[in-house]
């Protein structure tokens, strides 16, 4: 055995060998009537909590619209992101998270849901869509009504139909829980809760969702057999005719467009916020990044499969004042095709970010 | 800190800086200004009798109206001097000083120190009614632009810079509510308020006041008064923009005040 070998037997060894202490540790901290599952978990998590939370910006990629700077990460200003976003208590009735309409194995869309569905079994208007790479979005929500990250909360917690709370509110009842006032402190340095604070902790774990893994970027990064030649087939197709909107590598171009679903919508889309005729009916051109986990589909969720997507874009665009041009009579596809564009948009699933733990609700 | 006094004076007429500078370094006091800064104390009123929330009132229009919320913000302020330039107070983009939210129903909001000037004679006074348009499209605030305020629309982000709701018969919505918000970007306004009799004095042992005089009357009247009728309910940015050019003339110097600053430890 080489000395290098060696070295290498040796670190493999210390490594197991910390495994095992932890393993007891954990096992011990669990008690006698623990299952073994539930131990195995507390392992997979302490390991996974000490990958420390980080933004960071994937190669060849634009430069992030939010800041951190403002806001550096910490492991602890995370943290209290990550219980906030989980916690049932920013909603009137303590019965709706921000969890309860972004689920994590949806890519933090509601899956199967086509509207979002709130408190109080109420219905709203318009589809959750997958939270990731928030950070380089220049605006929030289909309709870009919000301006910025930090403040986007405030909506679904003041929404009468998602969690129909007051900030005012939420910040008194968390200001009476001892264990937030320790989370708050450790997150900033000094003892408080105010809006503020609790803002900037959510920016820090949605900000973060960073989705750059799927076999698309790998193929991109130089990896040819990460896709197979249909789905090669596809992304030629999506770069011609898709791509103009649906721009890489965050594939969107964060524009504002009507494409074709109806001929006389009923959402006023884009034109609620500007108030310009010209923007009736336009939507955010979605991410199309792990579109196979958000089901179901567009700003309504009236589609539920991607094979009906491409049919639309093929066979079903309807004109209307608004229509984006590129659009006009529709997107010629033969049968082969839309095969390939929807195996294509399979292989945009980011399977590691669906099942990063450190997104996942902590155990406590 | 008395001791101090004397040679900082000396220095602000320009002599004798390096022993300010070693002064202020030993007495802990920095270079903050001596002065005591000027207080702004508005005055709300209703064509000259005080103005009250829940109280009847006929407005230019001849519509009742019955005020059950009145809250604005003032931001921006500087005041000119006497030849012409302005003093601007240095802005922090971390921080919410520099912004007030008025409320009617806490006279204590009606009253508040502008931030410290330095000593000398000012002949005006500018300020926004409302918020700017970066800090609208900022993120997260504390302090008087803290969204817990309620004055944060989170349906389409922005600030609203003026809200103002009530009871009238003149109104069609149930419980004949009126409902008047602006907010958004584009809908800040900037008043000017010349100091016309005298001027504004900065010094130290002096405490300057300036009494404005907000007539909401005034909100309501103009060329064209305004018809709760037709216009009861306006929540967003783009249909606000008639309200906005009225806050403008809310505004008015009723006098200045100088009296001899309480002596401070
Ligand atoms: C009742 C379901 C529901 C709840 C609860 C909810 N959301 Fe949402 N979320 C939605 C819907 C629906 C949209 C899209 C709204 C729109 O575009 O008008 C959305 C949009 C968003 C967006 C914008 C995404 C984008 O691409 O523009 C973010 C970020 C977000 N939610 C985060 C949160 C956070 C954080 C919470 C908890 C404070 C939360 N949501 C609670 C349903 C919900
Ligand atoms: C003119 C711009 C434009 C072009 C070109 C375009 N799209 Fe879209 N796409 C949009 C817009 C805008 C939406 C959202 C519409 C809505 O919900 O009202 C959308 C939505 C989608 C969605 C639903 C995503 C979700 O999360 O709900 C998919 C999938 C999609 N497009 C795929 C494609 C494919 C495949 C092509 C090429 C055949 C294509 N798009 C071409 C603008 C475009």
């Amino acid at each position: 055995m080489s000395v290098r070998g060696i070295v290498a037997g040796v670190r493999v060894w210390i490594a197991g060998a910390l495994v095992a202490a932890l393993l007891v540790a954990v096992l011990a901290g669990t008690g006698a009537r623990a299952s073994i599952g539930n131990a195995r978990d507390r392992l997979i998590e302490t390991v996974e909590s000490w990958r420390a939370p980080s933004f960071a910006v994937p190669a060849g990629w634009p430069k992030p619209v939010y800041d951190f700077s403002g806001n550096p990460v910490t492991r602890a200003g995370f943290a209290l992101g990550r219980r906030l976003f989980y916690d049932p208590q920013l909603s009137r009735d303590g019965s709706t998270s921000c969890a309860s309409c972004h689920q994590q194995f949806a890519a933090f869309a509601h899956y199967d849901h086509p509207v979002s569905h709130g408190i109080r079994n109420q219905n709203g208007t318009r589809n959750a869509p997958g939270l990731f790479n928030l950070a380089w979005q220049p605006a929030l929500m289909w309709d870009g009504s919000v301006h910025h990250l930090e403040v986007q909360p405030l909506a679904p917690i003041s929404n009468p139909v998602e969690m129909d709370e007051s900030i005012e509110h939420v910040v008194a009842k968390l200001s009476a829980d001892d264990t937030y006032k320790k989370d708050f402190a450790a997150a900033f340095g000094s003892p408080g809760i105010d809006s503020q604070r609790l803002l900037k902790a959510m920016t820090q774990f949605v900000g973060t969702m960073v989705s750059a893994g799927s076999r698309y970027d790998r193929y991109t990064r130089g990896e040819p057999d990460a896709l197979t030649a249909t789905e090669r087939d596809g992304l030629a197709l999506f770069r011609a005719r898709c791509a103009s909107c649906h721009a890489e590598p965050l594939l969107t171009d964060f524009s504002y467009r009507n494409n074709g679903l109806d001929a006389a919508p009923r959402d006023r889309g884009r034109e609620t916020v500007t108030a310009k005729e010209g923007d009736f009916a336009r939507f955010r051109v979605p991410s199309l990044r792990n579109v196979a986990l958000t089901p179901p589909y567009m700003h309504d969720g009236r589609y539920d499969t991607l094979e009906q997507v491409v049919d639309h874009y093929a066979d079903t665009v309807q004109p209307s004042p608004t229509l984006d041009p590129q659009l006009a009579g529709g997107v010629t596809l033969d049968a082969a095709q839309r095969a390939a564009l929807v195996a294509f948009l399979k292989s945009l699933s980011d399977e590691r970010f669906v099942h990063d733990r450190r997104y996942a609700e902590a155990r406590r | 800190m008395h001791a101090l006094s004397f040679p900082v004076r000396l220095a602000a007429a320009g002599s004798l800086a390096m022993a300010a500078v070693l002064l202020a370094g030993c007495g802990g006091g920095g270079s903050a200004p001596a002065a005591p800064a000027p207080v702004l104390e508005l005055d709300q009123v209703w064509a000259g009798k005080p103005f009250a929330l829940n109280e009847a009132v006929t407005t230019p229009a001849g519509e009742e109206f019955t005020a059950t919320r009145l809250r604005y913000y003032l931001s921006g302020f500087r005041l000119r001097r006497a030849d012409g330039t302005w003093f601007e107070p240095k802005t922090d983009a971390q921080s919410s000083e520099g912004y007030v939210l008025v409320d009617a129903a806490e006279p204590a909001s009606a009253k508040f120190a502008l931030p410290a000037a330095p000593v000398g004679e000012y002949s005006g006074l500018e300020f926004r009614v409302g918020v700017d348009d970066p800090r609208n499209n900022a993120g997260a605030q504390t302090g008087a632009l803290d969204p817990a305020k309620g004055m944060f629309w989170t349906w389409t982000t922005g600030y609203i810079h003026f809200k103002l709701e009530g009871r009238s018969p003149a109104s069609p919505e149930p419980e004949q509510r009126v409902t008047l918000h602006v907010g958004g970007d584009g809908l800040s306004r900037t008043v000017y308020l010349l100091f016309a009799t005298k001027p504004l004095k900065v010094a130290e042992g002096l405490q300057p006041t300036i009494h404005v005089v907000v007539d909401v009357a005034s909100f309501f009247g103009g060329e064209v008064p305004l018809k709760l009728a037709d216009t009861h309910t306006v929540m967003d940015g783009p249909h606000a923009v008639p309200l906005a050019d009225r806050y403008v003339g809310l505004f008015r110097v009723d006098h200045l005040h100088h009296e001899p600053a309480a002596a401070r430890p």
